[in-house]
């Protein structure tokens, strides 16, 4: 018989947090023969936690899970203690910032706060002010949300979840379509909201933007956790994975041969003036290649990481 | 947890400005109004009006009878007020109120709130219901006063209210089992109701059509032009009308609770 295998903690797995408000286990969710979530169990506690992973990972789906929008086929979710499916109760804690642009068009954006605020039976008449004035919509609150942009709609949502005073924020991708200063400006928000005590749950497929973000981050990849931990365990998951690099430049084949002479370099393709370079350091081939190409006094006109989003980046780390 | 963070765009109003804004609604009371906003937008308004006139049109059309005004009146009530614009304005009332917010994707902003699903459906249906009340069935009474027949103007007005309130149920649960409501809500009243109906006394005493119509045989002196024999009349088809909006609604919070009000994929 063998030994029954060590529970996960937070102290031997980074997909769990000490004190975790929102937990999910072993939970596995299928649209008919699709599977979309499988057996995935991470916590997630106070704070800003990023879910990252690229586009039909299945972020959306654990999201909408943790909200008790979609039952689970296999597992469990806790928020708070309570089962968010069955529970109503817990949805007076919780609340949702969607992706999608479904937000009724026929209402202003002050109706669409003060609808929220009544659903959850706030009594203070200034509370959507308040949330109107944190996302910067109060010049605008009673013009019809259907004439808004993308990145305003996105904020009335926000506006909307923030009237709940939830304990548990979950965003959908929240920064989609928002301009930079407004980027910034709800980067802060989140941030403020995250100290605050509360769990911040912001999904996205853009790397950058959740290390910002967010201290602590879970990458989902076809529906499974794929690692867990902040940006650096994350990055150094990454650092052995061979990464290509496009180099565009006036003397492709002498500088092709100067770089296979390096250890950075595994191989190198040449396609006109276009290199294609792989390397399993990547670092290392940054700093090399201005000296080489000094060196053999070639011109670089571009150099591009071709695999440098983050679903390439994921699908490394699948494999 | 109380604390809101910094506005970026100037403070919000203080309590003591004289234009503070208003008390926040109960939740039932939010949910009636978002009914009437948010689902019943201009464009849906001309659906429900369109048909109203076209109830003003049928009580005009009775002066081409050449029968007595009763005779006439009964001859387009039932082919032209109960057979077509009561379920067909019901239709557009009662999908607008769960099943296009459902397939538009907004209703998770009413689900993922502490509010029980029966007081959502209560306030849905009470919102659309309150359109018809101020749409439907003034038309519909207002057709016999063109008609001629002004005694028949209050069974009628009971009979739309009546009829509005089980049709809209009826439609508000059609919205929340299948996604394409509308075309599920319509097969119902053709092939349940006009096909089925007409022939199945049992189908007949399960349809709104008819017990609205039989709620207007019944109460109009002369009703008994229109009244089906099987199929209680009156008070009683008031009753049972009433039993089909409570069963719908019931069953549509019951419903509500165990869909998925989104799709699926990610």
């Amino acid at each position: 018989m063998s030994a029954p295998e060590p529970q996960a903690t937070p102290e031997t797995d980074p997909a769990f947090v000490p004190h975790p408000t929102v937990e999910v286990a072993g939970v596995s969710v299928w649209f008919g023969p699709k599977v979309a979530v499988t057996e995935l169990s991470c916590s997630f506690g106070p704070g800003v936690t990023g879910l990252l992973g690229p586009n039909g990972a299945g972020k959306t789906t654990v999201m909408r899970a943790i909200c008790g929008l979609l039952p689970t086929d296999r597992g469990a979710i806790r928020v708070l203690g309570r089962d968010p499916r069955h529970d109503r109760s817990v949805q007076r804690d919780i609340s949702l910032v969607p992706e999608d642009d479904a937000v009724p068009g026929a209402l202003t954006a002050r109706q669409l706060v003060r609808y929220a605020a009544s659903l959850h039976s706030v009594r203070d008449p200034i509370a959507p002010e308040a949330s109107l004035a944190a996302v910067g919509l109060l010049d605008v609150a009673d013009r019809r949300v259907a004439g808004f942009s993308k990145g305003m709609r996105q904020r009335a949502k926000i506006a909307a979840s923030l009237v709940t005073e939830p304990k548990v924020m979950v965003l959908d991708e929240p920064l989609n379509g928002a301009d930079p200063v407004q980027r910034a400006a709800l980067i802060g928000l989140f941030q403020t909201l995250g100290a605050q005590g509360r769990t911040v749950i912001i999904s996205s497929h853009v790397l950058n933007e959740v290390e910002r973000l967010a201290s602590r981050q879970l990458v989902v990849i076809r529906g499974r956790l794929a690692a867990a931990g902040g940006h650096r365990a994350i990055r150094d998951a990454l650092a052995d994975r061979p990464r290509s690099v496009l180099v565009r430049t006036t003397q492709p084949r002498r500088l092709a041969g100067d770089l296979l002479a390096s250890e950075a370099v595994q191989g190198v393709s040449v396609d006109g003036d276009k290199l294609v370079i792989s390397s399993s350091h990547a670092g290392d081939l940054a700093e090399l290649l201005p000296v080489v190409a000094r060196r053999a006094g070639a011109r670089l006109r571009e150099v591009r990481p071709l695999d440098d989003s983050l679903e390439s980046v994921f699908r490394e780390l699948l494999r | 947890m109380s604390e809101v963070p910094a506005p970026p765009v100037g403070p919000p109003p203080s309590r003591r400005d004289p234009d503070a804004p208003r008390a926040l609604a109960p939740p039932f009371v939010a949910v009636v109004a978002y009914t009437l906003r948010a689902c019943l937008p201009a464009k849906r308004w001309f659906g429900v009006l369109l048909p109203c006139a076209g109830a003003l049109l049928f009580g005009w059309l009775t002066h081409v009878n050449t029968d007595s005004a009763e005779q006439a009146f009964s001859d387009v009530a039932e082919a032209g007020l109960f057979r077509l614009i009561l379920p067909l304005t019901c239709l557009i009332i009662g999908d607008a109120v769960l099943g296009a917010d459902v397939r538009s994707g907004t209703f998770p902003l009413t689900w993922l709130s502490p509010v029980p699903f029966r007081v959502i459906v209560a306030g849905r249906w009470l919102g659309g219901w309150l359109v018809a009340l101020v749409t439907l069935v003034p038309a519909m009474a207002l057709a016999p006063l063109i008609a001629g027949v002004p005694e028949a103007v209050g069974p009628m007005a009971i009979a739309a209210a009546a009829g509005a309130a089980a049709y809209i149920a009826l439609f508000l649960l059609v919205g929340v089992l299948v996604r394409r409501s509308a075309l599920w809500s319509l097969a119902i009243v053709l092939l349940g109701e006009w096909l089925l109906g007409t022939t199945l006394t049992g189908i007949a005493q399960l349809s709104p059509l008819w017990e609205a119509q039989q709620v207007f045989a019944g109460l109009w002196d002369d009703g008994d032009l229109l009244l089906r024999s099987g199929v209680a009349g009156g008070n009683g088809a008031i009753v049972r009308l009433l039993i089909i909006t409570l069963v719908g609604l019931a069953l549509a919070a019951w419903r509500i609770g165990r869909m998925r009000p989104i799709g699926g994929d990610d």
